[in-house]
């Protein structure tokens, strides 16, 4: 099946500028939209509230898990959990 | 005819482009003008006309709109009608009569009439209806801008007003494309500002841009704006903010391209720099953090090392330059060391990566004594972060490059000796002159930071070497009874000693005993200074002094010199509250450092008793609270006294500002890990704080982040047990955290729970069932909190949708990403991991129908009804299970019971 489909991608998309534009294609090419609104991203998806930028990082990690708050150098005693 | 033939072969490769368009253009020649001599050689289109011409170009031209956009023939054809316009341009132009030219005034040519023609042709199918044509179009219309040098004013604007319209398409590609067209507009708008300000339309195309690489929903097309648009003083702050975009592409762009395009990164102000560098340093993406790193590495160190050297003029091969300390010196020097070469700043990381990545350097670095004889903030920190780096490799690989460039043990303490009296003298002169200019801080800080990147040297040396380790071991000593020494310095004292000292029990008797002569030392010698203190009292009853009346104004001591002045007093009282904090930090930071038993160690139990326990009942607010963290310290060496003084703990954090909540939140947490949660259990008081404290988001958010981290602490490290009565409920509280709208901006709470929720289900079957048993509830609480959120109208914050929150409800409890002992499953193991055991989701089912058919909301069960066809029933669950689970669907569904929701 991938033979298949390899040899299928390799038959390169051509376009044929010899042939006259057809009715078909010019109506397509020139059929407009029926207002602008159909081809605009609606009105409320211009703004963004986060600016489309990340809250800041607090780098939460497993480290942190395992150390004790007031004496961050020492490991927690060995009462492991099943995730080690 | 000719004509397409030619495109026919443009579309097929780029390489023959420039000769196509050379045909191209003397076929276009030859339609045009008159011909000039007989000899020029017949192309065959001499029959044909200028206007037949424009027809078949524009009609080749029109075949190529409706091409998709993955078909890359659309692609080449458009670069090839760009290429040829340019080229067409250029030659028209060198024919038009030169002396037209400097009118300013666009001659009219063959060319530029054809691109107009074009152009105008193209324009309305800027909104066709279907996608493809606007995106052709406006691809070919933003690339013949970029193409072309200048263009007819009136076709001009036509172009940028039909592509301002299209950076609200609806499609992403085509925005895409618009907004490469306006990328160029907009700097060539910029340039010539001054001309035609008052055109509003004009001024504003920068600022719409701007607007839209922040609000642009497809990263895209803010990646594109973010290379395309020009870097100027006014775009420079929006481009910069993209170094946090969502989207990591998008970041690492900024950081491997346009940061390198920059110039030289000096010109971005000082706090610019240390963001960029944390910010793409410890970027969640592995390939942003690499960009950021080669750019510090490669781009940062060229800038400062380059204008040490020689300047402009050295050749494309950078990596044949040798090495330049100067540079690297000036790098750190910019990057401000004093501040971000701190613990948990982001200097060490940075200089991890270079020392990492140029090899070069490594190896060239020396560090003589004329180095270590001149120390500065830039050059300590050099050596320091070298010393780091070729520890931090676990192989190895480096240790020979230690031994070979950095001192041994006994030269080290030489220089840390000279350093500390260096530090020493500068805090003196700095308190002689207190109000002296800024120049005596920055020294001092400067000197502070110096000690501090030795002592952290010294933490990693090889202390075998006997005389050597005396040498630094007294030094340490006698520098830790300084009073006025900084607390970074004497943590870092502290630490040093800690491992100098022998590891055992008996080491760590030595290093107690050493640090409490210590702390007597400096009680001493700040009591000494003033005469009306009697220089010969001991170290206990002084101690128990300071505590007994150590509120201001109490002048202590009635047989002493009764002619105190008011002043005086006053004076004294914070003096004598300036001693004891920093015997306490001293205490604080040597007990950061013990494990053993408290009891069995005479000195902690003296310095509990006359020193902690003083402090806790002091009426100053900074002495207690410090008070408070040693006595927590102390509770978790000796079980006792840390079920003795639970209450206390626990007062401190309902009468405690949040601070002091959190600090007693985190004693309470930590006595937990340390002595088991009976605690827990045995005090349903202590649960009530933790509830509470999770649920203290409004009034104090950074409580119920610091407990949102304690209690998942206490659950994944199964402190709280799994017969623990509180266990239920913590749990859900937890999951109600999570997804309630009123955390959305509490970051903290959200990113540990982002973390524990999925961590904590995957890792244990029982953790994992009990997320399902408790899941419904959440789910149900959740609803109810949205109902009332609806009412009351308030669309501020985003809400995550019920189904969302079901969705990760469903995926937590999964039983296929659940880790069994003894069956390590990896992702791609599709075969065991069919073979697991489904009942929880078979439960989960149950739970479901049986909320169905109780008598909730009809919404809720809105939400609920789908859930369960995304459960995974996996055939190896048990058999009666299944059955059951099947039977009461089959009822739920006689009883229209899903089909009602």
């Amino acid at each position: 099946a991938t033979t298949a489909k390899a040899r299928k991608d390799k038959e390169p998309f051509e376009i044929d500028f010899l042939l006259p534009l057809s009715a078909n294609l010019a109506e397509t090419i020139y059929t407009q939209a029926s207002s602008n609104t159909v081809i605009s991203l609606p009105k409320k998806d211009w703004k963004s509230k986060t600016k489309n930028l990340l809250p800041d990082d607090k780098h939460f990690n497993s480290k942190q898990l395992l150390r004790l708050f007031l004496k961050p150098k020492a490991r927690m005693r060995s009462r492991r959990s099943g995730f080690g | 005819t000719q004509v397409s033939s030619i495109f026919r072969d443009a579309q097929r490769t780029t390489a023959s482009h420039r000769k196509l368009v050379i045909n191209l253009r003397k076929i276009h020649e030859a339609c045009c003008y008159e011909p000039t001599s007989q000899k020029t050689k017949k192309t065959g289109a001499e029959e044909f006309d200028e206007d037949q011409f424009t027809y078949e170009f524009t009609r080749c031209v029109l075949r190529v709109m409706p091409v998709k956009k993955s078909e890359t023939v659309g692609e080449r054809a458009i670069r090839f009608i760009g290429f040829f316009l340019k080229h067409a341009n250029e030659k028209d132009n060198e024919l038009a009569p030169a002396g037209e030219d400097e009118t300013g005034i666009m001659v009219e040519t063959p060319s530029t009439r054809l691109t107009s023609h074009l152009m105008n042709t193209i324009l309305p199918l800027l909104t066709a209806k279907e996608k493809f044509i606007r995106y052709r179009s406006t691809q070919l219309i933003s690339h013949i801008i970029n193409s072309l040098e200048a263009i007819d004013d009136d076709l001009f604007q036509l172009l940028r007003h039909g592509l301002l319209k299209r950076i609200h398409d609806k499609e992403a590609m085509v925005r895409v494309q618009a907004v490469l067209g306006l990328g160029r507009l907009a700097g060539n708008e910029a340039d010539g500002e001054a001309e035609d300000s008052d055109d509003d339309s004009g001024a504003g195309l920068l600022e719409k841009l701007l607007e839209l690489m922040q609000n642009d929903p497809s990263a895209d097309v803010r990646r594109s704006l973010l290379v395309n648009l020009p870097i100027l003083p006014s775009t420079l702050p929006f481009l910069l903010e993209r170094a946090r975009d969502q989207d990591a592409a998008t970041r690492r762009a900024l950081y491997s391209r346009l940061l390198p395009a920059l110039g030289d990164f000096r010109h971005l102000s000082l706090s610019m720099r240390e963001k960029l560098l944390r910010w793409g340093l410890r970027d969640r993406d592995e390939n942003v953090r690499k960009a950021a790193g080669k750019l510090f590495r490669e781009r940062w160190i060229e800038d400062c090392a380059g204008i040490a050297e020689t300047g402009e003029d050295e050749v494309a091969n950078g990596e044949a330059k040798a090495p330049n300390f100067e540079g690297l010196l000036e790098l750190l020097e910019r990057i401000d060391i004093v501040n971000s070469g701190v613990e948990g700043g982001v200097a060490l990381e940075a200089m991890k990566g270079f020392w990492e990545g140029r090899p070069d350097y490594r190896d060239a670095v020396t560090f003589d004594d004329y180095f270590w004889d001149t120390l500065t903030a830039e050059s300590v920190f050099m050596a320091r972060s070298f010393n780091d780096f070729c520890l931090s490799d676990g192989k190895g690989r480096f240790e020979a490059l230690i031994e070979e460039k950095m001192p041994e043990v006994t030269k080290l303490a030489f220089y840390l000796q000279r350093y500390i009296t260096v530090l020493a003298e500068a805090l003196r002169n700095a308190a002689a002159q207190e109000l002296a200019e800024d120049e005596e801080e920055d020294d001092t800080v400067e000197q502070e930071f110096i000690v501090e990147q030795m002592l952290h040297i010294a933490q990693t040396v090889d202390y075998s070497d006997e005389v050597g380790r005396r040498k630094m071991f007294a030094l340490l000593r006698q520098s830790l009874s300084l009073p006025d020494m900084p607390e970074e310095v004497t943590k870092l004292t502290i630490e040093t000693l800690r491992g100098i000292c022998a590891g055992d029990a008996a080491g760590e008797r030595e290093f107690c005993s050493v640090v409490l002569e210590a702390v007597a030392d400096v009680h001493d010698t700040i009591m000494d200074e003033p005469e009306f203190e009697d220089a010969n009292e001991s170290f206990h009853s002084a101690k128990s002094e300071v505590s007994e009346d150590g509120s201001p104004g109490a002048p202590s001591k009635s047989s002493k010199k009764s002619e105190l002045s008011e002043e005086e007093a006053r004076e004294k009282a914070i003096r004598e509250i300036m001693v004891n904090m920093k015997c306490l930090h001293i205490v604080q930071c040597m007990l950061e450092n013990v494990e053993g038993n408290l009891q069995q160690n005479v000195d902690l139990v003296a310095m509990l008793n006359n020193l902690v326990v003083p402090a806790v009942r002091s009426h100053e607010a900074p002495v207690r609270e410090r008070g408070l963290v040693c006595l927590g310290l102390c509770s978790l060496l000796d079980k006792s006294l840390a079920e003795e003084n639970l209450t206390l703990f626990m007062h401190f954090f309902s009468k405690g500002h949040s601070a002091l909540q959190i600090t007693a939140l985190q004693i309470l947490t930590d006595i937990l890990v340390q002595h088991g949660a009976h605690l827990l259990d045995s005090n349903p008081t202590l649960l009530k704080v933790y509830l509470k404290a999770l649920k203290s988001g409004t009034k104090a958010p950074e409580v119920q982040a610091a407990a949102t981290v304690a209690v998942a602490k206490l659950m994944l490290g199964r402190v709280i047990s799994d017969a623990s009565t509180s266990i239920d409920d913590l749990l859900k509280t937890l999951i109600v955290l999570y997804f309630d709208p009123s955390t959305a901006y509490n970051q903290g709470v959200r990113q540990t729970l982002s973390y524990f929720l999925p961590m904590y289900s995957y890792s244990r079957k029982d953790n994992q069932d009990r997320m399902r048993k408790v899941a419904l509830d959440a789910m149900h609480k959740l609803f109810e909190v949205q109902e009332t959120l609806d009412d009351e109208g308030e669309a501020e914050v985003d809400i995550i949708s019920l189904n969302t929150i079901g969705a990760h409800l469903i995926d937590w409890t999964d039983p296929r990403k659940c880790y069994v002992p003894g069956n390590q499953l990896t992702l791609s193991d599709e075969g065991p991991k069919k073979a697991v055991n489904g009942d929880v989701h078979l439960y989960f089912a149950r739970d479901l129908l049986e909320r169905l058919g109780s008598n909730i909301s009809r919404d809720e069960k809105k939400s609920l009804a789908p859930l369960l066809a995304k459960l995974y029933i996996s055939p190896t669950s048990t058999e009666t299970l299944i059955r059951e689970v099947y039977e009461e669907i089959s009822v739920a569904v006689d009883e229209k019971l899903i089909a009602d929701a």
